[in-house]
């Protein structure tokens, strides 16, 4: 076979549209990490090569490279190596929760120091188990029908989604849950099975949230505390126990009230915004630090946004955010054969997953998990692994059926 | 398009992919809109609620100006070393991270919050102690307050030196440098230039920053502001406070002062522009102190009016307090000193004290059997000496032979029971209520306007009724003026220009105009505030003439109960030059138990019969006589009348050597 790309003269290697959204969103990202930032005393000090903003540029220009780099290979010969890129950063995942590699922040082992740079395997786990679960999946349907292979399928995605709960990362881990779910559906796994792991899976949840709201003390799954109070508060629960003394009952409002206060917050922010927001680098919520200064670049970059931009600037984000996702399914209809489309199918739902959570719990439709927003929210890992992700759908996009 | 394109596809999984995918991206659109348009208006409350604190900035008081532009209470600015606990946050910060460092283990929420507190005290009490060296003098920083202040009102300066002198200020700028978090802090506080003068009709403020009527109610903070509670100050307390603005101030999370926003500016207050001469003032108010025995305790009050026209030029009262002490807080002796019984420095006896009148009365008794047709001036009426009416009342002047003109001069109290009697009682009464005896004089002395004792016919009549019977007794008591009467010291200077103007009964006039204090153009900046003709007394003007001969005569007949003081000890060279002054005195007698306890003088007079300008009124408590105690007080009055014409020079020139 001829594996070589053999575009048809007028089909282009490049989808302009995707490229001009990246874009966008790229320059989004510096703009508002910029505000986001230089409201902070302690960072807006800093020499301008130390600032979030440049770095990410940084970041942005390292993602686009390796980006580039995959492109010239194709997505075929990547897939041969998908078995060892998941096996190292299983390994990855196994070692940040050794408590002399994995560095602790906020209760939680997701990073490996790496001097310059602040690993997070989580994130790399999220885009091999796309690799290795798509060419898994892309084996002959007949083969797909065989129980055997379908639990094998589902050990892949189970190995990191348990390796990352432990460290924890709720929000990493149950992105896995959908990407799995849409690979297994768009490879064409029997309803049967289909059937069963979404009831599975939807059980699963449903008896981890009763546990969480309604079960006492001593029958809960043993959970970090800050991951049970951030679903007690999306849930709106009393903190308190319902035989709790005055004294706890006060307590525990308090904390209530201390727990509740970034989504408070964050609420504000994007409702404060309006219609056309306050301006660039004008946000109050920000710049007067209600908003935490600790995740306003990160995590909740998107309420900095939504403050100063309004509903104008959060409908243009999710408009850049849509082009890239609708492209994504073009190039998954266009790729040509099944692991191209599986490969670009696992993208689109990860990026997607990642959307929907992180706006979705600045407006309180999700609970605070911490899901980066893709290219937005600043952080190497992030930014590398959306970059990288983009760049095998952009490979799918390359070497497509030529027809 | 793009997205239809992909929800239209062949393929049935991709095709439900991206109908996923766009559901779910409506799904956050919808709640986009839902949160940022259609209830934006409650986030921009809520956020505008945390970080915004609104500060009440009072507006510049009104001054009280004299009727030559003298301020007799002003503002001026004083200084106070502050804390600006925002500038502060960094080494707040810095010793808390080193009183960490030095803990073992973890703290609790609670243990940490008692350490920043006691670390921002030990920040702050450095800071004072620092200035406390360099000011050369002990500072306290209360620590209680110190929290407080930091709980309460951290955008607020905490002011650790207040009210700071000049050299203090000096002291404070040679430093170069201070620690984070000092300054200067301006303020503007009310100066009485003249301390207690004219301390009575000026009033005095009272610490209240409380919203008055037509203000914003709510206010996060509130700068010093004053309210009036006597007096001018109180009287037109709302002109002179003006409009107070607003400002609001950005705080942070941390509820430190992020920025500032003037929303509404303050209004400034109007000025009050008096009758008043400020150097006659300060004049009758030392003649009152310069009597030989009370000196600065003499209780009294003097009253110089324009008779043509009822202006106050002046209105003094004595003992007065000072109204700077109130600005600046009353220490207890001062406060103790306010209440003294005796003295009662609070009270303004030119409008709030009500005596008797005595021998003064004598002139309204007069007018009325003049006017009855009873008393013929010339009609020679021999005095017993005693008046035989109840147990008989004693006279002060001697048995003998009396007409008008002498009896008046010196003051014969059986001639007048006599006219009075024939007169009538009704005729008395209703020549005292021609001049408003009984009822206030319509100053806008907050508090202080009196009207009065002074009985009518159908009280006399309902009295009866309940068998309190008024008897000849007590007609004959009113017509010397003992008795069932009191009047103030302004009533007597009204009956006084009436007299000496030929019937007209003026409202006394404290305050000419109101100024705007920064003129408009096209705008009127002043309000008058006209003269006013309270009533003319219908009496005929040969009458007053009679009076106003009599009084000429008590002051330049040798026998006249207020010679002495007017002439020098020849008994024919007048002290005055260029004036001639008429004038009765009066020495009313308190009787407790039938016995004398104590006097009243009095002295009421005017000036030149041919062209009358001034009455001056005069009244001293426990005073020996009224030409004894009160007559020469008017002479001070007058010289300094004179001097004031003579001069011709604009009154403020005056002012300063009279300091």
């Amino acid at each position: 076979m001829n594996f070589e790309p053999t575009p048809r003269p007028g089909q282009t290697r490049f989808d302009p549209l995707l490229l001009l959204a990246l874009f966008g969103l790229m320059m989004v990202g510096v703009a508002f990490i910029y505000s986001a930032s230089m409201a902070n005393e302690s960072t807006n000090t800093l020499p301008w090569f130390r600032q979030n903003h440049f770095k990410q540029i940084i970041w942005y220009t390292l993602g686009a490279a390796i980006a580039a780099a995959l492109c010239l290979v194709d997505y075929h010969t990547l897939a041969r190596w998908a078995i060892v890129a998941y096996w190292i950063t299983i390994l990855l995942l196994i070692a940040v929760l050794i408590p002399f590699i994995g560095k602790k922040i906020f209760g939680a082992r997701r990073w490996i120091d790496l001097g310059f740079f602040q690993l997070q395997p989580s994130e790399f786990a999220k885009l091999s188990f796309i690799f290795v679960q798509a060419h898994f999946l892309s084996r002959p349907m007949d083969e797909l029908r065989l129980p055997g292979n379908f639990f094998k399928a589902l050990g892949l995605t189970a190995l990191p989604f348990l390796l990352i709960m432990k460290e924890p990362d709720l929000g990493s881990a149950l992105v896995l849950l959908p990407v799995g779910l849409v690979m297994f559906y768009a490879a064409g796994t029997p309803r049967r099975y289909l059937l069963q792991l979404v009831g599975g899976v939807g059980l699963l949840i449903a008896l981890l949230l009763v546990d969480i709201l309604f079960a006492p003390e001593n029958l809960r799954i043993p959970l970090e505390p800050y991951q049970r109070h951030r679903l007690l508060v999306f849930f709106g629960r009393d903190f308190a126990p319902k035989n709790a003394s005055l004294q706890e009952r006060q307590t525990a409002r308090e904390l209530q009230r201390d727990k509740s206060y970034n989504v408070e917050q964050a609420l504000i922010s994007v409702g404060s915004g309006g219609l056309t927001g306050k301006g660039w680098r004008q946000g109050t919520q920000n710049a007067l630090g209600f908003l935490p200064r600790a995740v306003a670049h990160n995590d909740f970059i998107f309420s900095v946004i939504a403050e100063e931009k309004g509903f104008v600037g959060s409908l243009m984000v999710i408009t850049l955010y849509s082009v890239v996702l609708f492209t994504g399914i073009k190039i998954a209809g266009e790729a040509r054969d099944r692991l191209g489309k599986l490969l670009a199918v696992g993208v689109v739902t990860l990026l997607f997953s990642h959307v929907f959570i992180n706006i979705g719990m600045n407006i309180r439709l999700m609970p605070v998990t911490g899901v980066p927003l893709p290219l937005l929210s600043y952080g190497g890992s992030s930014v590398l692994c959306s970059l990288i992700a983009i760049g095998v759908l952009q490979n799918v996009y390359m070497y497509r059926r030529s027809y | 398009m793009l997205i239809f394109d992909q929800l239209k596809k062949n393929d049935a999984t991709l095709r439900n992919l991206a109908l996923a995918v766009f559901a779910g991206m409506c799904l956050l659109v919808t709640g986009l809109w839902y949160i940022q348009v259609m209830s934006s208006k409650r986030y921009l409350e809520s956020e505008k609620d945390q970080s915004f604190r609104t500060v009440r900035i009072p507006a510049v008081r009104g001054k009280i100006l004299d009727r030559n532009g003298i301020s007799l209470a002003e503002n001026r600015a004083s200084y106070n070393v502050s804390l600006y606990l925002g500038e502060m946050r960094k080494p707040f910060q810095q010793e808390y991270k080193r009183a960490v460092t030095g803990t073992k283990g973890k703290l609790s929420k609670k243990q940490r919050e008692e350490l920043e507190l006691q670390s921002r005290l030990r920040v702050a009490s450095g800071v004072v102690q620092y200035l406390s060296s360099v000011m050369r003098e002990p500072i306290d920083l209360d620590g209680p307050s110190f929290h407080r202040h930091y709980e309460k009102r951290r955008v607020l300066p905490l002011p650790v030196l207040q009210n700071l002198t000049a050299s203090q200020i000096a002291r404070f700028q040679e430093q170069p440098a201070y620690p984070a978090g000092v300054d200067l802090e301006v303020q503007p506080t009310r100066v009485y230039p003249y301390g207690s003068g004219a301390a009575h009709l000026i009033g005095h403020l009272k610490h209240d920053d409380s919203s008055v009527a037509n203000e914003v109610a709510f206010f996060n903070y509130r700068l010093q502001d004053f309210r009036g509670v006597l007096g001018l100050e109180a009287a037109f307390d709302q002109e002179l406070r003006g409009q107070a603005g607003i400002k609001s101030v950005q705080v942070n999370r941390l509820g430190y002062r992020q920025a500032e926003n003037i929303w509404a500016t303050a209004e400034p207050g109007k000025n009050v522009v008096l009758t008043i001469d400020l150097p006659i003032q300060l004049a009758a108010e030392s003649a009152l102190r310069s009597h030989p025995a009370m000196g600065t305790n003499a209780r009294g009050a003097v009253v110089v009016m324009n008779v043509k026209n009822g202006d106050v030029l002046a209105m003094a009262s004595n003992p007065a307090f000072d109204p700077n002490q109130f600005v600046r807080g009353l220490s207890s002796t001062e406060a103790q000193w306010l209440l003294e019984p005796k003295l009662t420095p609070q009270v303004n006896r030119a409008t709030q004290g009500i005596y008797l009148p005595g021998s003064i009365f004598k002139i309204i008794t007069a007018l009325a059997a003049l006017e009855a047709g009873v008393l013929d001036p010339a009609e020679v009426y021999h005095s017993p000496g005693v008046y035989p009416i109840g147990r008989g009342i004693k006279d002060t002047a001697e048995a003998g032979d009396y007409n008008f003109r002498r009896a008046f001069i010196k003051s014969s109290n059986c001639y007048f029971i006599e006219y009075g009697l024939r007169a009538h009682l009704d005729r008395i009464l209703d020549m005292g209520h021609r001049f408003f005896l009984g009822e206030r004089s319509g100053l806008p002395v907050y508090g202080q306007d009196k009207g009065g004792i002074f009985p009518t016919m159908e009280w006399v009549r309902e009295a009866r009724r309940r068998g309190q019977i008024w008897t000849d007794g007590d007609t004959a008591n009113l017509c010397f003026g003992q008795g069932m009467v009191a009047v103030t010291p302004m009533q007597m200077a009204v009956m006084t220009s009436a007299v000496a103007n030929g019937g007209k009964v003026f409202w006394p006039r404290l305050v000419q105009r109101l100024e705007v204090q920064e003129p408009v153009p096209n705008e009127n900046p002043s309000t008058m505030l006209p003269v006013r003709l309270r009533a003319e007394l219908g009496v005929h003007a040969r009458n007053l003439e009679i009076i106003r001969e009599a009084m000429m005569a008590d002051v330049e007949d040798r026998e006249g109960t207020a010679h002495t003081a007017f002439f020098e000890n020849d008994k024919a060279t007048p002290v005055l030059k260029g004036m001639r002054v008429g004038g009765k005195t009066g020495t009313a007698q308190i009787m407790q138990g039938g016995r004398v306890v104590d006097h009243v003088t009095w002295f009421v007079s005017f000036t030149s019969p041919e062209n009358p300008r001034y009455a001056v009124v005069v009244m001293v408590e426990s005073g020996s006589s009224g030409g004894g105690t009160c007559a020469p007080i008017a002479l001070k009055v007058y010289k300094e009348l004179l001097r004031h014409e003579a001069s011709g020079k604009p009154a403020s020139q005056t002012v300063a050597q009279l300091k």
